[in-house]
């Protein structure tokens, strides 16, 4: 098992030897310029996909990042006299800087997502390059480079070249590996499948959306400067055009944009591809064959050429490796006594969305270990009242505090970060991360730093606690609709929170279900959680909660025992239409 | 001393231009075929790409003149065989293609590829081998700075200077000249060089300038544009145009209803511009057309017969032989000059060869002995009359009974 784990690395050692002694071999010269350009598309597909691959931010912009870093270089030296290698930090730095800019922008707008993003990075590469083209950065006529020497890294210009190049891709393989493996990485694949879930779980979305953007960004601008030396003579129209995002798309999408290792394996192939085919005689029929076989492909391994392998190899291995297991320790069921202290405040809070006033003015206290069922019609503010205290939705005023703490304003990663979990009435699983991935997102962003096996053994006791064990390695596409809720459940439970809101946890399950997830409920409750329990199945609420409060067109409308508010006549005749307890 | 090397350059300048003629007129009279190794000869066109449409002219011209040349002598007696790679339209593929045929096919010879940004990328591997290098569409002279390049295009070293006088001279003609100008040019980096030039010379020549104007290569949308120019309304519009985009501004300025007094454009598509509605009597830049007295240089009419046929077949919008095929057609002239006048495939003997001695291209006599391995400049002045190009400019180019109309 060692041997086969350590097989890879001992492969990328020995690569990264044989290929950075390469130009020392003397091979013609055309080899250390072909594998310069299968690095230099390895270092920009790979960069791309640290922020469209993993956070699922499709980007149409990246020469504009590459372009910016081209032309940082190309300026620095043939107008201010720089030499070259200086240059490079600062082609690096000045496309991130300007990914932090937009970045800080539109990352704030959550409408700016999916295909508005692409077009919104497309026309910064627009912009860009009017810049360039009507200033005197280059002003129409192009940067001649050839008298900017070329620093003797090795015996020849080409073997230089080749060298920084494969330093790049080196570097931007090194650090795509590190994110992907890193709670960064783990934040971006989360927001990735659904951002809003992400920043409620504890992921400091903006944050780490900004780090892989100027990531992103720098690397693209660091390789743009060495290829400003490579080419030779800039242009705008050379350099700002279609072909550089939508190649760094396809070698990402080839290999697989959400693996680190994925689009480098998309780069290669298709580089090769299309140097396979530059016959004169064969040139358009190459290029057809090479779209055919990219074609193919993509309907073949729609998630790429690298999951597509590592799948087939799990496959393989298969009975060999024993599935994640859960354990779960004897979970105790003694209900704790409902303490005295206020650990939710809510006060005069109210939300608009433009002129509806979802909430008018709620105010309500949640004590230590109670469980709260919250009811009320259709629209009467139940899921808004979650979303606001969760932190999905902004305040539009009053105040929220969670054992004193004031929550109102702070984004949702920072609510959940001071112990506030919930789960959503459609479940909302990460969808690309197994039971056992989701899990342990929630156990890492929500609750406080733990190494990585006490986080693991957090998720697995969840799972198994929620009756999910064997199911560790399965996609939420395998799960039914209950197993989904409990997945819920264990997310918000591996985050280990103070106040669990739970928005209709119940609903579509089958009486033997239901009577589960009542057993579950109270389970979590004896761990010490307090519970606010949004449902409308009356039975449940009864034989769970402790309190019940009633909202009305936004309003708390009662408040009391279970038994005292259903049979309330004034609830009787906006709500049960009949006396429940009766 | 300095007799001797006149002598000594009269010689061979008389030699190459007998020897030129004689092959260009003659391709197989007494002749043997040429047997042997092939000599292999090396380049990359954009055959794929953006610069596909133009490329494959350069294609059908190469095809006609290797065809020529091993229906003459081949180079040194032996066959003459064309490794042409495509290079995508990319200068970073055409660097690396002329890597892999120096250093890998290890091809005999190379010839230059189509536009700036590719040649001046093959140029530095070029250069970095010793290769000879011979390009024909490199439009801003001073950036050919390697010592064996050679250009097949009559640009002369200073076509932003030597140009717009041409033009300026030839509007002089007309009955009312020209005292404003509207300059107007793309982006692109050698129209931008020459509309600079067009501006400079114009104002030395006391032509008010009142709009100069520039605009993104590739642009569509002629609207503004065109106002801009009904407003300035100047007594001529020069406009540094590529491609369709001449047609597109002539359009735009019909749909406000103005008629320039008179334009000139750079390098527009001749064919769509010739039988334009807008396009009576524009002028245009050329270098020869297929046409008297041109067609009477050795080998042309041939030339001109073969390119309309191979371009029909291949479906080209545009079968004359233009501007374009010229400059690959003048090439391949000029490396079979090379390599036979040197008597050597070495790029050494064929550079030094060249620099001494002119050669008959279809563009007529061609030195390289000036800066940047330019000779004289020879551009012209071509015109649409009766949807047809006519060179009208200067005059001894122009077709018996063909004269430069004011607008």
């Amino acid at each position: 098992m060692n041997a086969a784990r350590d097989l890879p690395r001992l492969g990328a050692v020995v690569a990264i030897g044989v290929l950075a002694f390469l130009p020392m071999a003397r091979l013609p010269a055309f080899y250390d310029s072909f594998l310069y350009l299968v690095f230099f598309w390895v270092s920009l597909s790979t960069s791309w996909a640290l922020l469209s691959g993993f956070a699922g931010y499709f980007s149409l912009g990246h020469a504009a990042f590459f372009g910016t870093g081209l032309y940082t270089t190309a300026v620095l030296t043939t107008k201010f006299g720089w030499p070259f290698l200086p240059t490079l930090p600062v082609a690096a730095a000045v496309p991130a800087l300007l990914a932090l800019g937009v970045g800080a922008i539109v990352f704030r707008l959550r409408r700016l997502r999916g295909e508005l993003f692409a077009l919104l990075t497309l026309s910064i590469t627009f912009v860009i390059a009017t810049i360039i083209l009507n200033t005197p950065i280059d002003g129409g006529g192009g940067i001649f480079m050839s008298a900017v020497p070329l620093p003797a890294i090795a015996a020849t210009p080409n073997g230089t070249i080749y060298l920084l190049g494969f330093a790049l891709c080196v570097v931007t393989l090194a650090i795509a590996w590190w994110v992907a493996r890193s709670r960064l990485g783990m934040g971006l694949f989360a927001i990735h499948d659904d951002e809003d879930v992400a920043e409620a779980k504890g992921v400091p979305t903006l944050r780490y959306k900004l780090i892989a953007f100027a990531l992103s960004a720098a690397i693209a601008g660091a390789v743009g400067g060495v290829h400003a030396m490579y080419v030779g003579f800039v242009t705008v129209s050379g350099t700002f055009e279609l072909t550089v995002p939508l190649y760094v798309v396809l070698m990402s999408v080839l290999g697989g944009a959400r693996s680190w290792f994925g689009p480098a394996i998309g780069a290669a192939v298709i580089t090769s591809l299309l140097y396979a085919f530059i016959s004169g005689g064969e040139a358009m029929v190459g290029r057809a064959i090479v779209g055919v076989i990219l074609i193919s492909a993509i309907l073949w391994l729609p998630d790429g050429a690298v999951p597509a392998a590592k799948k087939w190899l799990a496959k393989r291995r298969g009975a060999a490796a024993p599935p994640h297991r859960a354990q779960v320790a004897p979970v105790v069921t003694a209900t704790k006594p409902i303490g005295d202290a206020i650990l939710l405040k809510v006060r005069g809070v109210t939300k608009r969305f433009g002129g509806l006033q979802a909430l008018g003015g709620v105010d309500l206290d949640v004590r230590e270990g109670e469980i709260l069922g919250l009811v009320g019609p259709n629209g009467s503010g139940k899921t808004t009242l979650i979303n606001v205290i969760s932190g999905f939705y902004p305040l539009t005023s009053g105040s929220v505090t969670v054992a004193g703490v004031e929550i109102g304003r702070l984004p949702a990663h920072e609510i959940a970060h001071r112990g506030v979990a919930r789960t959503y009435q459609i479940p909302r699983p990460f969808t690309n991360m197994t039971v056992l991935e989701n899990v342990v997102l929630a156990a890492t962003f929500g609750s406080p730093a733990r190494t990585a096996a006490e986080i693991r053994d957090e998720a697995l006791h969840w799972i198994g606690f929620t009756g999910l064990s064997g199911k560790e390695d399965v996609l939420p596409a395998g799960l039914n609709l209950h197993e989904r809720k409990f997945l819920e459940l264990a997310r918000a439970l591996a985050a280990k929170p103070k106040l669990l809101l739970l928005d209709e946890v119940l609903s579509g399950l089958n009486p033997a279900e239901v009577d589960n997830a009542i057993r579950l409920v109270r389970a979590i409750r004896a761990q010490g959680a307090t519970i606010v329990f949004v449902e409308h199945l009356m039975r449940a609420v009864v034989e769970l909660s402790d309190r019940v409060a009633v909202l009305n067109e936004g309003k708390l409308f009662a408040l009391g025992a279970p038994r005292d508010v259903m049979s309330d006549p004034r609830v009787v005749s906006i709500y049960l239409g009949k006396a429940y307890a009766a | 001393m300095v007799d001797r090397v006149g002598a000594w350059r009269r010689r061979h300048v008389l030699a190459g231009m007998m020897g030129a003629t004689a092959a260009l007129a003659a391709p197989s009279i007494g002749r043997a075929a040429p047997s042997g190794k092939p000599v292999r000869v090396g380049g990359t066109l954009s055959l794929t790409g953006f610069l596909a449409q133009t490329a494959v002219v350069h294609k059908i011209a190469s095809e006609i003149m290797v065809e020529e040349i091993n229906g003459r002598n081949g180079f040194l007696g032996r066959p003459v065989e064309y490794v042409l790679l495509d290079d995508q339209s990319k200068p970073e593929v055409a660097r690396s293609l002329y890597e892999k045929l120096i250093t890998v096919d290890k091809v005999d010879l190379i010839q230059g590829p189509y536009a700036t940004a590719p040649i001046l990328a093959a140029m530095g591997v070029a250069q970095r081998y010793g290769k000879v290098m011979i390009q024909s569409s490199m439009g801003i002279p001073k950036l050919q700075t390697y010592d064996r390049a050679f250009p097949a295009t009559p640009f002369g070293p200073e076509p932003n200077v030597t140009y717009p006088n041409v033009i300026l001279d030839a509007l002089a003609t007309f009955p009312t000249p020209p005292k404003s100008m509207v300059v107007l040019t793309s982006k692109f980096p050698s129209a931008q060089f020459m509309a600079l030039g067009m501006k400079e010379q114009a104002e030395k020549r006391g032509v008010k300038v009142p709009l100069y104007l520039e605009y993104e290569s590739g642009n569509r949308d002629f609207g503004a544009i065109a106002a801009r120019v009904k407003e300035a309304n100047a007594d001529f519009l020069w406009v540094g145009s590529l491609g369709l985009e001449s047609n597109l501004l002539l359009e735009a300025l019909r749909k406000l209803d103005y008629v320039p007094k008179g334009s000139f454009h750079l390098y527009p598509a001749p064919g769509p511009l010739a039988v334009s509605p807008d396009g009576d009597k524009v002028l245009c830049s050329t270098f020869m057309e297929p046409a008297e007295p041109f067609i009477s240089r050795p080998g042309v009419a041939r030339i001109a017969q073969e390119y309309k046929d191979k371009a029909t077949k291949a479906n080209l919008p545009y079968t004359t032989l233009d501007a374009q095929a010229c400059g690959m057609v003048a090439e391949w002239q000029i490396l079979e000059a090379g390599v036979n006048g040197a008597g050597s495939l070495e790029d050494e003997k064929i550079a030094a060869w060249l620099k001494k001695n002119k050669v008959d291209t279809i563009y007529g006599s061609t030195r390289f002995d000036g800066p940047f391995n330019h000779g004289d400049a020879a551009q012209l002045i071509k015109q649409v009359q009766n949807k047809e190009w006519k060179v009208v400019w200067p005059t001894q180019f122009a077709a018996p009974g063909v004269k430069l109309m004011a607008s």
